[in-house]
């Protein structure tokens, strides 16, 4: 969910790596993104809601991840996979720290790309 | 009580109004300064700007003390979020939470939300009551016991109509609270008490067991 | 221009003696009065009446430093406690209730990320003072 640069990415490196990959966005003028070698399905919708998340075979997937901007959209996106569709796998990007730290003590798996991000530069700064 | 309001819109503003009326301590977040800055020129210090969703932001409002915390932002995730924080993050008693998407109850309720309040529903709920033709009628939900309590109408084509209320097949679940005739007083029901064309029934029933009960009530 | 009833808002700097000392010199001439209040600012993490003792201690203190400038100008001053979430509101509260005729505050040059910077409370009361207000700047 969230075809972006990461989210684009992400769904060609699976795609390649012979997965099958849905990616959903809201604007399908994201999906320019994805490379003319996709052979993954592109869907337009609103991944915070259920028919929209059905439609993309949310029920027949082993994994999810969320990538949007929004990290309230991600979280609640990653909760409808978790709680309500028992997707075995799901991820979700929550760029505020606090946030992330909170959800992932509520058993969702979470990145903190500000953390992670911080964290490499320290370690490129000072190693 | 001390009741923090998330979202500074039409609804978080008459909200706050309203319950500063009746003597709570009430704090609005809103993200906009410039919301922020019309409310305090006339409310006073009663709106504070950030982010409801910002775990820092609910710690310097004093969260950890707040009985109440109401998520009335316009977007379902902001108003999820928040509310999860001040439960998990600040053990705020009670967290309630405005949904746009009606279908986002369940998933609310099963994150832990005490209270989702659904526009859509509730204006279902009105148009409901107001079409009197409606042979059920649900008046309230208990949320906590899994129950709610509905109004059934008799009407005299009901097979129902002289049979009394020992007769009835009512799911198990389900408890006769209250008759009102057409004419005359209130009464509770007895075993022996007689349907007659007209009746009010006001019922407590699970959610489930709504239709089984019309149908029991009304013969069809 | 005559003050009668003059509002001296303190926390205890340098600017806020020279203030109180010029209030009641202002007040003297035209046998006003002189309050000097010092605000209490209760975080939202505790309640409005919650009794902070090292803070109320604190304007106690400054407050009795106020009484015993009045004194050396050879002037009463009346002094005052208050408890408020935000130090501009109560200020103008505390004005209207009292119905000053004057509000005279001591400043202290302050830089706030590198630039001159006035802070929260004194444009606040500037803009909604309901009488005429003096800045001492020190």
């Amino acid at each position: 969910m969230g075809c972006g640069r990461v989210g684009a990415r992400l769904a060609s490196l699976l795609d390649e790596d012979g997965h099958e990959v849905t990616v959903l966005d809201n604007d399908t003028y994201s999906f320019r993104r994805l490379p003319s070698s996709f052979g993954g399905t592109a869907l337009f919708g609103n991944g915070i809601n259920e028919e929209a998340l059905k439609k993309a075979g949310i029920e027949e997937a082993d994994v999810f991840v969320a990538l949007t901007q929004g990290d309230n959209r991600n979280v609640m996106s990653c909760q409808i996979a978790k709680h309500i569709f028992n997707v075995p796998r799901v991820m979700c990007r929550i760029y505020d720290p606090l946030r992330e730290e909170m959800y992932s003590a509520l058993g969702l798996e979470t990145i903190s790309p500000t953390k992670v991000f911080a964290q490499l530069l320290r370690e490129k700064l000072e190693g | 009580m001390y009741i923090i309001i998330v979202g500074g819109g039409r609804l978080g503003y008459n909200l706050l109004k309203a319950l500063l009326n009746e003597g709570h301590e009430v704090l609005l977040l809103e993200k906009d300064a410039r919301i922020c800055r019309t409310i305090i020129e006339e409310m006073g210090s009663v709106c504070y700007r950030g982010d409801g969703c910002e775990a820092a932001i609910l710690d310097e409002v004093g969260t950890g003390r707040a009985d109440m915390m109401v998520a009335v932002t316009g977007d379902d995730e902001d108003n999820l979020v928040a509310c999860q924080v001040a439960k998990h993050k600040h053990n705020v008693p009670r967290t309630i939470a405005r949904i746009r998407n009606p279908q986002n109850a369940a998933l609310f309720k099963k994150l832990g939300i005490d209270v989702t309040v659904s526009t859509t529903d509730l204006i279902l709920e009105t148009i409901e009551r107001e079409v009197p033709t409606h042979p059920l009628t649900q008046l309230m939900a208990l949320d906590e016991k899994g129950l709610v309590i509905v109004d059934v109408k008799i009407s005299p084509e009901s097979a129902t109509v002289g049979k009394t209320v020992k007769d009835l097949s009512l799911p198990k679940e389900s408890k006769l609270a209250l008759v009102i005739p057409n004419q005359g007083n209130a009464h509770v029901p007895a075993a022996n008490t007689v349907l007659r064309a007209g009746d009010q029934i006001i019922a407590v029933t699970s959610p489930e067991s709504k239709e089984a009960l019309q149908i029991a009530l009304r013969g069809v | 221009m005559e003050f009668k009833r003059i509002l001296v808002p303190v926390v205890g700097t340098e600017a806020d003696e020279e203030a109180m000392k010029l209030a009641c010199r202002l007040a003297k001439r035209d046998k006003g009065k002189v309050w000097a209040v010092s605000i209490v600012a209760i975080k939202r993490t505790l309640p409005l009446d919650a009794e902070i003792d090292s803070e109320i201690q604190n304007a106690e203190d400054v407050l009795d430093r106020m009484e015993r400038i009045a004194e050396e100008e050879d002037y009463e001053a009346e002094t005052d406690v208050l408890q408020a979430r935000e130090v501009g509101p109560a200020i103008i509260d505390e004005a209207v209730e009292r119905g000053v005729d004057l509000i005279l505050m001591g400043i202290k040059y302050k830089r706030r990320f590198g630039q001159f910077n006035l802070g929260n409370v004194v444009p606040y009361v500037l803009k909604n003072a309901p009488c005429p207000v003096i800045l001492y700047q020190q």
